[in-house]
């Protein structure tokens, strides 16, 4: 009896979403920024948010990380309110926010130096999870004297080290160019299988979503709210080959007809 | 390497100087007894060496001990003043008239209350010194990045591990800055303080009594040892800079961490 309610627990937690959001909302003043949001997010997902310039993205993000309260509503993490408090989400930007002072390796432990100060457990995972994934000879490497795609490697590693089960990303990728960010798209989904975390992706580039995800919420212009909820139904892993799948076009399509009619153009 | 070239680029200057003097006293036909050469300045300063040598020592102790409670002073109001905004309107004005106040006014009525010893002239650099500082330490600290610093809150960071681990490095390049002016401007509050004094034994004095004698190599001598105090200082400043900032000169740690 007392087995079977314990699997039934296990099971329960895995099919529970990582993140709940219910009417959650945000206004500045008189400004709606984010309008009554509700969506989940399920545990290993990849979700993406796309949506026109300044629909409200960051806000969600920024009360997501604690980084800002929403005005109503709740922001649930694996069953607990979050809403107003930092430091339970892994959190990334489009700039890579490296500390030109400190290596790269001291960049991935920029986390626990933030919190509780670095031990040699610290330095040791971090530079496993940099072998790992293709930073092992830049350890030692002031960050200056990186590439972008190579910071922004640097600054997901970073982000990974915080342990914390759900990342944000906001547009990591944006700033890079086309070849980097084709390269970076294939290494983030790579990290993202091998670590078992769970993706919230914030991208202007619908391509980029698409490719990306498991399921791609739009969102509509100020105030935010999700006008379409689109789970995207291609194999994984995914290859190059599938950007001229018939689904990804479908799903492109039906994205940009609803982006394209929302800011009123075209 | 680069330090090595900037050694060499000092060197260069050093001969620079000496060679424009040495040229101006030969081809200008200057009188001995106006200005002297390099040599006759040199030749007077080892003369003297028995008497120079204590003095100078007193000279820097107020140079040294002035900048570092300067120093101390101006980084404690700098970020006082940058964590606390009202506190920075009612005291960067009272800071800005400390500054408008001559310091030649200012050094005797501090030498009527403090006396004759180390202290007034250890209080009239540290005036000095302090306000470059303090300034620096602001301006360093207004441009923290305010996303690093976003991020930083977003990892859950206390207000004064972000201090330490953000806002400190950020602002290093800055306060130096700060004090390398202060560091030039530490020997002249020194000398300032001795003249003020004007009694006991100190450079400024021991200059003046070579100037009533009209002893021309005796006073450029003397000059070059309080330029030579000053610069030291200044070089020391340079040096902890040098070897704090690594990332500003090298590409590669020479270690990735503290562990490994």
């Amino acid at each position: 009896m007392r087995l079977v309610s314990l699997s039934l627990y296990i099971e329960w937690v895995e099919l529970s979403p990582v993140l709940t959001l219910s009417n959650t909302e945000k206004t500045f003043g008189a400004l709606s920024a984010v309008a009554r949001t509700s969506f989940s997010v399920e545990r290993g997902s990849f979700v993406s948010i796309v949506g026109p310039s300044g629909c409200g993205k960051s806000t969600l993000f920024n009360m997501i990380a604690g980084l800002e309260s929403p005005s109503g509503g709740s922001i649930e993490l694996n069953g607990g309110d979050i809403s107003g408090r930092t430091g339970h989400v892994g959190y990334m930007l489009q700039k890579d926010l490296l500390a030109p002072w400190r290596t790269v390796l001291g960049n991935i432990t920029m986390g626990p130096h933030l919190t509780r100060g670095v031990t040699r457990e610290d330095e040791e995972r971090g530079a496993a999870l940099a072998r790992q994934y293709g930073l092992g000879e830049f350890l030692a490497h002031y960050p200056d004297a990186l590439s972008g795609g190579m910071r922004q490697r640097v600054a997901l590693m970073r982000t990974l080290m915080t342990d914390h089960e759900l990342l944000l990303l906001d547009e990591p990728f944006g700033a890079l160019d086309a070849q980097t960010r084709f390269e970076m798209q294939h290494w983030l989904l790579d990290v993202w299988q091998s670590t078992e975390r769970t993706v919230l992706f914030v991208t202007h580039d619908v391509d980029e979503a698409i490719f990306l995800s498991d399921r791609i919420l739009v969102l509509s212009e100020r105030p935010g709210r999700i006008v379409l909820d689109l789970p995207i139904d291609l194999p994984r892993p995914r290859r190059t080959a599938m950007l001229t799948d018939a689904a990804f076009m479908g799903a492109k399509r039906e994205i940009l007809s609803l982006l394209h009619h929302e800011s009123g153009e075209q | 390497m680069r330090f090595r070239r900037n050694l060499l680029g000092s060197f260069l200057s050093f001969v620079v100087v000496i060679g424009v003097w040495q040229a101006i006293i030969s081809f200008g036909h200057v009188a001995p007894y106006v200005a002297p050469t390099p040599l006759d300045a040199w030749r007077s300063i080892v003369e003297n060496w028995s008497h120079l040598w204590p003095l100078t020592l007193t000279t820097a102790k107020e140079t040294v001990f002035g900048f570092g409670a300067g120093a101390a002073l101006g980084m404690g109001l700098g970020v006082l003043l940058s964590k606390r905004r009202f506190v920075q309107r009612v005291i960067y004005p009272i800071l800005i008239l400390s500054q408008a106040i001559p310091i030649i006014a200012l050094a005797p009525p501090l030498v009527l209350v403090l006396g004759f010893g180390l202290t007034p002239k250890v209080v009239i650099v540290a005036w000095i010194v302090f306000f470059p500082v303090t300034v620096s330490v602001l301006d360093g600290l207004a441009n923290v990045d305010r996303d690093l610093l976003m991020l930083a809150r977003a990892y859950g960071a206390s207000p004064w591990r972000t201090f330490l681990a953000i806002e400190v490095p950020s602002a290093s390049a800055s306060l130096f800055s700060g004090l390398k002016i202060g560091a030039t401007y530490a020997v002249t509050g020194a000398i300032i303080g001795e003249l003020a004094a004007s009694s006991g034994s100190s450079l400024a004095m021991f200059q003046h009594a070579q100037s009533a004698q009209l002893d021309a190599a005796g006073v450029y001598g003397t000059t070059l040892i309080m330029t030579a105090v000053g610069m030291s200082w200044f070089g020391l400043i340079t040096l902890v800079e040098f070897f704090t900032t690594p990332w500003k000169r090298r590409s590669i740690a020479r270690r990735a961490g503290r562990h490994i």
